[in-house]
C-alpha cells in the first residue's frame, strides 16, 4: 500500500533576509488519521527544515499558543485534523491582522495591551479584611459570567475580525469578553473603571457585529455576544441612570 | 528600514528586528461566504432608504391636491419594490434573529433562553405586519 | 502605535447615541417596512388588493390623522438614523477610514436630521391637521 502524502505550504519570512513573506512547500507523509496540522509542522521542523519557526505548547487545545491561518481560516493547528483537508494541500499562514515577526510567529503586543487595558482583575471599592473570610458565590452567580471566562487568549477572534483588520485601535472581541467576565462577576465592583475603555470611540461602538469572532472561537466564548450585550448595557445605563443597572 | 507593503516597527520582543505588517486586502469581504453575507446585510440600508424616500414623495404628492396626485403604478416601480422587499426581508430576518443575542432578560430568577426572545421578535413582526396591512387595506375603497 | 492616546480614556457619548438610534431604527424598520413595501409597493400597484394610497380621497384622509403622522415621522426618522450609521460603517468596511471621522459623522447623521426635517415639513403641509 502506497504511503499517503500531503503538501503543506507555509509562510516563510526571515526579517534579516526577506523583503516580504513567501510560501514554501513541503511534501510530507500523512501516516496517521489522527494527525493534526501541528503534527505536520513538527514533522517538518524535526525531519525536513529545522529553520521553520512557530508557536505551540500543549497540543491539546487549551493553551492558545498555536493559532494560525489554515487554508485561510483562523484555527488552532492542534485542532485542525489533516484528514479533513487531504488530499488537498494545506496552507498555513501566520494569524491575520497581526504584524509578522518571523515565519508563522506574530507580534502579539497589541493584544496583550488590549487585555490589560480593561483591568482584568477583581476591583473592589473596599477589600474584605482577611479575617472576614472569602467572597462567597453561588453556582448561579458563577454561571452569569462562566462562558466569558473560558477564553484561552488564542487570538483567533482578532484574526477573524475585519474591523480589527481595518483598524488596529479597535479594542476587539477577547478583551471585551474578558471585561464582561469581570463586570458580571458578583465579587467585582469595577464596572465604572472599565467603562472609559469599553465605551470609548475605539471600544464596543466600532463593532459592526460581523460575528466571525464567535464562529472561530475554539472555546465557545461567544465574544460577539459579549460585545453586543456591553453596547446594550452601556446604553441602558446612560439612558436610565438609576434603574435597570446590573449589579 | 521600510518594507514594501508594510510598516517598519521594532518588534516588541525588544530586539531591533523588523516586523512585516500585512495590509488588509480591499476585497476581504469576498474571501469568505460569511463576510459576503455580512456585507449584503449592511447594504440593505440602501434599497430600504430609497423606498422610504419614495414613500415620502408619495405623501408629498398628495399635498398637490386630487388633480396632481397619482398612485405609483409603473412596472418599473413594482420591480423596484420587489427588489427592495427582498433586501428589507433580509434585514428583518437577520436583525430580529440577532436581537436574541443582544437581549438578555431574567424571568423569575432564570435567564430567558435566546430562542424564546427570537421567537417573540418574529411573533411581534407578524403581529405588526398584520395590523399595518389591516390599516392599509381596511381604510381603502 | 501610540497606546497613550487620550482617545482611550473616556466614554464616547456621541457613539453611544448613534448606536442607540441605529438599534431602535433598525428594529422598527425590521418590524414594519416589509409589510409597507409588500402592500403599498407590490400588491397595491398590481391591483391585487385595494390599498389606501391608491386613491387621493383615502390617502389624504389617513394622512390627516395625527397618529398616522407621528407613526410615519418615527418610522422615517429612526430608519434614516439607522441607515446613516450603517452606511457610514459600510464605507469603513469598504476601506474608507475617513468615514470614521467627525466630519463624516456630521455629514451622515446630519443627513438623517435633514431627512427628519423634510419629513416634518411634508407631514405638516400634507393634509394639515
Amino acid at each position: 500500500m502506497a504511503e499517503k502524502r500531503i503538501t503543506i505550504r507555509t509562510t516563510r519570512f526571515d526579517p534579516e533576509k526577506d523583503k516580504a513573506p513567501r510560501l514554501q512547500s513541503y511534501d510530507i507523509p500523512f501516516s496517521d488519521e489522527s494527525m493534526v496540522v501541528l503534527d505536520a509542522l513538527n514533522h517538518i521542523k524535526a525531519h525536513v527544515d529545522g529553520s521553520l519557526s512557530y508557536r505551540w505548547s500543549c497540543r491539546m487545545g487549551i493553551c492558545g499558543s498555536c493559532g494560525m491561518m489554515v487554508n485561510g481560516v483562523p484555527k488552532l493547528t492542534c485542532n485542525a485534523f489533516m484528514r479533513d483537508y487531504w488530499p488537498r494541500s494545506i496552507t498555513v499562514e501566520p494569524l491575520q491582522n497581526f504584524p509578522i515577526v518571523r515565519d508563522l510567529v506574530i507580534d502579539m503586543e497589541d493584544f496583550m495591551h488590549k487585555l490589560k487595558s480593561i483591568k482584568p482583575w477583581i476591583i473592589r471599592n473596599q477589600e474584605y479584611p482577611l479575617g472576614a473570610g472569602e467572597h462567597r458565590q453561588t453556582m448561579d452567580q458563577i454561571d452569569e459570567f462562566r462562558q466569558f471566562s473560558e477564553c484561552i487568549n488564542c487570538m483567533l477572534c482578532y484574526a477573524a475580525c475585519p474591523v480589527y483588520g481595518l483598524n488596529n485601535e479597535f479594542l476587539g472581541p477577547a478583551a471585551t469578553a474578558l471585561a464582561r467576565r469581570y463586570n458580571l462577576d458578583s465579587r467585582d465592583q469595577g464596572l465604572k473603571d472599565r467603562l472609559p475603555v469599553l465605551a470609548n470611540a475605539e471600544g464596543v461602538w466600532e463593532c459592526s457585529f460581523v460575528g466571525e469572532c464567535s464562529v472561530v472561537c475554539p472555546k465557545g466564548v461567544d465574544p460577539a455576544k459579549a460585545i453586543q450585550q456591553t453596547k446594550l448595557d452601556t446604553t441602558t445605563r446612560f439612558v436610565l441612570p438609576y434603574g435597570n443597572r446590573e449589579g | 528600514m521600510t518594507l514594501p507593503g508594510g510598516d517598519a516597527a521594532a518588534a516588541s520582543t525588544g530586539s531591533a528586528t523588523r516586523v512585516y505588517k500585512p495590509e488588509m486586502p480591499r476585497g476581504w469581504w469576498l474571501r469568505r461566504r460569511h463576510y459576503f453575507q455580512y456585507m449584503v446585510r449592511e447594504f440593505t440600508a440602501v434599497p430600504m432608504a430609497l423606498w422610504l424616500l419614495w414613500l415620502l414623495y408619495e405623501i408629498q404628492r398628495a399635498a398637490g391636491g386630487p388633480k396632481v396626485y397619482y398612485p405609483s403604478v409603473s412596472p418599473a416601480f413594482i420591480v423596484f419594490s420587489v427588489i427592495c422587499l427582498g433586501f428589507a426581508l433580509y434585514h428583518s430576518i437577520t436583525f430580529l434573529s440577532l436581537a436574541g443575542v443582544i437581549i438578555h432578560l431574567k424571568f423569575m430568577g432564570k435567564a430567558v433562553p435566546p430562542r424564546a426572545i427570537v421567537a417573540a421578535m418574529f411573533g411581534l413582526w407578524l403581529v405588526a405586519s398584520v395590523v399595518i396591512a389591516a390599516v392599509l387595506i381596511g381604510f381603502a375603497r | 502605535m501610540n497606546h497613550d492616546s487620550a482617545k482611550g480614556t473616556k466614554p464616547a457619548i456621541s457613539h453611544l447615541i448613534w448606536w442607540f438610534l441605529f438599534a431602535n431604527g433598525g428594529g422598527l424598520a425590521a418590524l414594519v417596512l416589509p409589510v409597507h413595501i409588500l402592500v403599498q409597493g407590490v400588491l397595491g400597484p398590481l391591483g391585487v388588493v385595494h390599498v389606501v394610497d391608491r386613491k387621493y380621497d383615502t390617502w389624504i384622509s389617513i394622512l390627516g390623522n395625527p397618529i398616522v403622522k407621528l407613526y410615519l415621522l418615527a418610522l422615517i426618522s429612526l430608519a434614516f438614523f439607522h441607515f446613516a450609521h450603517r452606511l457610514r460603517y459600510f464605507l469603513v468596511d469598504l476601506g474608507v477610514p475617513a468615514a470614521r471621522t467627525l466630519p463624516a459623522q456630521v455629514i451622515f447623521y446630519g443627513g438623517a436630521v435633514a431627512v427628519t426635517g423634510v419629513t416634518i415639513w411634508v407631514l405638516l403641509t400634507t393634509a394639515p391637521i
